[in-house]
């Protein structure tokens, strides 16, 4: 096969394996369609509006910013959606005498067919139209738009060849159920953003377009606007930035497809890099209380690491739990109470325990025998838990006093969240050993179908319980706060606070503890049919 | 160690054994008195009630009628002493599979109140016999499923238990892993303990076991030592289809035209 030949070839693959995709069922069809459909209208919009920015004061800088978040967009789909593109995977190629050189430019130019860079091209030509003044500017657009597209294209094709092996592997399938998580933290991100313009203009992202305006696909744009600015040197230097990245990342994409198809598949060949691991958790162990205590502390925190369903849990409830305190504090509409969210948000890791245990459970059961043993487990679980709880509730707090400048509040904002994680702790140990439900491991679903009303009642039973049994430090709070000698008293909110949440967890691992002991079977039940 | 086992010779005596599920009885009433000291196989076709029994058995299913004692200890009134005593392989349940193999063993070892050097001298050797040394590290969820058959079996095995029940351990399992785990087993048994798996593999269970129960449709068709099941069949397989019913359904009147010849 001569090296021209290849592109349309390999573009008309892609546009077979669309079609093939399609014609085999109906439903898949219409899901498509129906996407397509929608992206193309959200495409559309986005156009009409970037083109009514035209002309409006700091428009360049959103511009840029939407550029840039294009471009991470194209740069982490292919860790998150891998099977999305099976021309992606150039594995698959390897048995044909290819070359790098020609391969690349086959491969490139069939990854420009489909929904997302047309999508893409979209946004990138209602940018250019937003931000270009003159008809030099607009030649520049000219360039500017398919480089811009080029670069996005190839840095998706860069990072996908690079990772091919983790993307087929179990990792990879673990890194999937990540993406869901990227998305809700990207959407509570992207709203505090809005909200944020909305109150007080674009002109609060010319410091962040300032840095990104240099860095490639956006740099493209940047220069379009320096150019009817009449900045040209600015606009060559980011032009060539541009170019740069494109070569840079073909480049590297080159040397890892070479790679890919000529070296072995190493990924189920032993490899001796798990035994540094090994030792440095080892050296966690050594920390930790000997007997079931420490075990149990060191497997459940090995397993908000290692585990990928726990992991996102968690990576949610930090993100969430610091999101939210800390940008309503930076808007300045925030209240420092709201600090009491990263408790609340934490908290939520010890509902349902021994559903995230999957069926493994029934390890657990074959070993408690006694009321004791289940103390011994809930208490090592909870342990934990406040482990990483306890400092990231205390700093969520500083940080929010801190950025409100309520230093004064410290003590009681502080009380309040303690006391809150507290009946968090209570309440979800009990509801763990009295309304357990499965969480299956693979996909995006939590809850067993089924289980939906059991999860509900836990999760959502268990939260308003919390916060009946903080009533009455919540009460203190307002009343101190609100009477004239209280004022001075509020610092003794902490020490009540904190004993008060203390107290109720361990209440609530004390009623817990027979329930659970008393209901292994039916719990492991319960938790198996993920 | 065997002080409650010898007195009657029974390492499990289970009365009255009923479990079911909705409409369908899964298991109807087992009497069984399982001798302690031998290889002991549970033995019937898919869907027998096999799982079900053993579940029961170790205390990891609630029966709806019925008693269980293992070494003379009621599995449900006196977990204690039960627990302690006995080594479950279960079928269908998971292991803690984001632990390394060792991890794993270090875990159940210490929640089982073991010292933790021992259970990490212990660990090694069972890693060793078991042919797991070289992937100690490695995380159970890549292990193959006689990996994973081998890594229960030794975390079944590291408390040094007195019953030992193993569901379907051979299931899925390599020739070599296959071996690896009978050798270990036969050692076991060799040494006083006793082993109880379940399979529908009629060849393995005559040429490891020294004692039998059959099973068909929730219920014990036939006990005892393997020859007194056997009785006059030529193989456990033949005695197995007259116990449960199956002998006489034979294909060949039907099917007449499959041959390989004209079509």
């Amino acid at each position: 096969m001569s090296a021209p030949a290849i592109t349309p070839v390999v573009v008309r693959l892609k546009l077979s394996l669309l079609r093939n995709g399609l014609r085999q069922s109906g439903g898949r069809r219409a899901a498509y369609i129906a996407s397509a459909v929608l992206v193309l209208l959200f495409a559309a919009l986005q156009l009409i509006g970037l083109i009514a920015l035209r002309g409006v004061g700091h428009a360049e800088s959103l511009v840029v910013l939407l550029v840039a978040v294009l471009g991470l967009g194209w740069a982490v789909m292919p860790l998150f959606f891998p099977s999305g593109d099976e021309t992606l995977d150039p594995t698959r190629l390897v048995m044909l005498p290819l070359r790098p050189r020609p391969l690349v430019r086959a491969l490139l130019v069939a990854s420009l067919v489909g929904i997302g860079p047309l999508f893409t091209l979209c946004m990138f030509t209602g940018s250019v139209i937003a931000v270009a003044r003159g008809g030099a500017a607009f030649a520049v657009g000219v360039l500017a738009v398919p480089l811009a597209l080029l670069v996005c294209v190839a840095l998706a094709r860069a990072v996908a060849a690079a990772n091919v092996r983790l993307l087929t592997s179990r990792k990879g399938r673990d890194l999937a159920v990540l993406s869901g998580l990227v998305i809700a933290i990207g959407a509570q991100v992207v709203n505090f953003g809005a909200q944020r313009l909305g109150s007080s203009g674009l002109g609060e992202l010319d410091p962040v377009a300032g840095v990104l305006q240099w860095i490639p696909p956006a740099s493209a744009v940047g220069a379009v606007h320096a150019v009817g600015e009449g900045a040209h040197g600015t606009a060559l230097a980011q032009l060539a930035l541009s170019v740069a990245a494109l070569v840079v990342l073909l480049a590297l994409w080159s040397r890892s497809l070479t790679r890919l198809m000529t070296a072995p598949d190493g990924s189920t060949l032993q490899t001796g890099e798990k035994a540094v691991r090994e030792r440095s958790a080892s050296g966690l162990a050594r920390l930790l209380p000997a007997g079931r205590t420490g075990t149990v502390v060191e497997r459940s925190l090995r397993y908000v690491w290692r585990d990928p369903k726990t992991k996102a849990a968690w990576v949610t409830s930090l993100a969430i739990g610091l999101i939210v305190p800390v940008f309503n504090a930076w808007q300045g509409t925030g209240s420092v109470y709201f600090a009491c969210f990263a408790a609340g948000m934490l908290g939520i890791q010890m509902y349902n325990q021994f559903g995230q245990d999957t069926s493994a459970f029934w390890m657990v059961a074959m070993t408690i025998s006694t009321t004791r043993d289940a103390y011994a487990e809930l208490r090592a679980r909870a342990l934990a838990l406040l482990l990483i709880t306890l400092p990231y509730a205390t700093l969520v707090t500083v940080l929010t006093t801190a950025m409100l400048g309520a230093w004064r509040r410290l003590p009681e904002t502080l009380g309040l969240s303690f006391a809150l994680l507290g009946a968090m702790l209570a309440t979800g140990a009990w509801t763990s050993a009295r309304f357990p439900y499965s969480i299956p491991q693979e996909g995006h679903k939590n809850v067993a179908p089924g289980q939906v009303g059991l999860a509900w009642i836990s999760i959502f039973g268990g939260m308003i319980a919390a916060a009946v049994l903080c009533a009455p430090v919540i009460a203190l709070t307002i009343w101190w706060n609100l009477s004239a000698d209280g004022q001075d008293l509020l610092w003794l909110l902490l020490p009540v606070g904190t004993a008060y949440g203390a107290l109720l967890t361990l209440l609530g691992l004390r009623l817990a503890a027979p329930q659970t002991a008393r209901r292994l079977p039916e719990i492991l039940t319960a938790v198996s049919k993920g | 160690m065997t002080e409650g086992t010898q007195a009657d010779g029974a390492a499990v005596r289970v009365r009255g054994l009923w479990k079911r599920f909705g409409e369908q009885v899964a298991v109807a009433g087992i009497d069984l008195d399982l001798p302690a000291g031998k290889f002991i196989g549970l033995v019937g076709p898919n869907g027998a009630g096999k799982t079900t029994t053993l579940s029961m058995v170790t205390g990891l299913l609630r029966p709806d009628q019925g008693t269980v004692e293992i070494a003379g200890h009621d599995v449900w009134r006196d977990p204690v002493a039960v627990k302690a005593r006995i080594g479950v392989l279960p079928e269908g349940l998971r292991l803690f599979e984001r632990l390394s193999g060792r991890e794993l063993l270090a875990y159940s070892g210490r929640l089982r109140g073991l010292p933790g050097a021992e259970v990490d001298k212990r660990a090694t050797q069972l890693l060793d016999v078991l042919d797991l040394a070289g992937a100690q590290h490695k995380l159970v969820v890549d292990y193959s499923t006689g990996m994973r058959k081998k890594i229960g079996l030794a975390a079944a095995l590291l408390h040094n238990p007195e019953v030992l029940f193993l569901d379907e351990p051979f299931e899925g399992v390599d020739p070599v892993s296959a071996q690896t785990i009978r050798g270990v087993l036969e050692r076991y048994t060799a040494s006083g303990a006793t082993v109880v798996f379940s399979s529908h593999v009629m060849e393995l269970v005559e040429s490891l076991c020294d004692w039998v129960a059959v099973m068909a449709a929730g219920r014990i068709r036939a006990h005892g030592p393997l020859a007194e099941v056997r009785g006059d069949a030529p193989s456990l397989q033949r005695a197995f289809l007259e116990l449960v019913g199956a002998d006489g359904r034979d294909a060949s009147s039907d099917l007449d035209w499959l041959g390989g010849g004209a079509r």
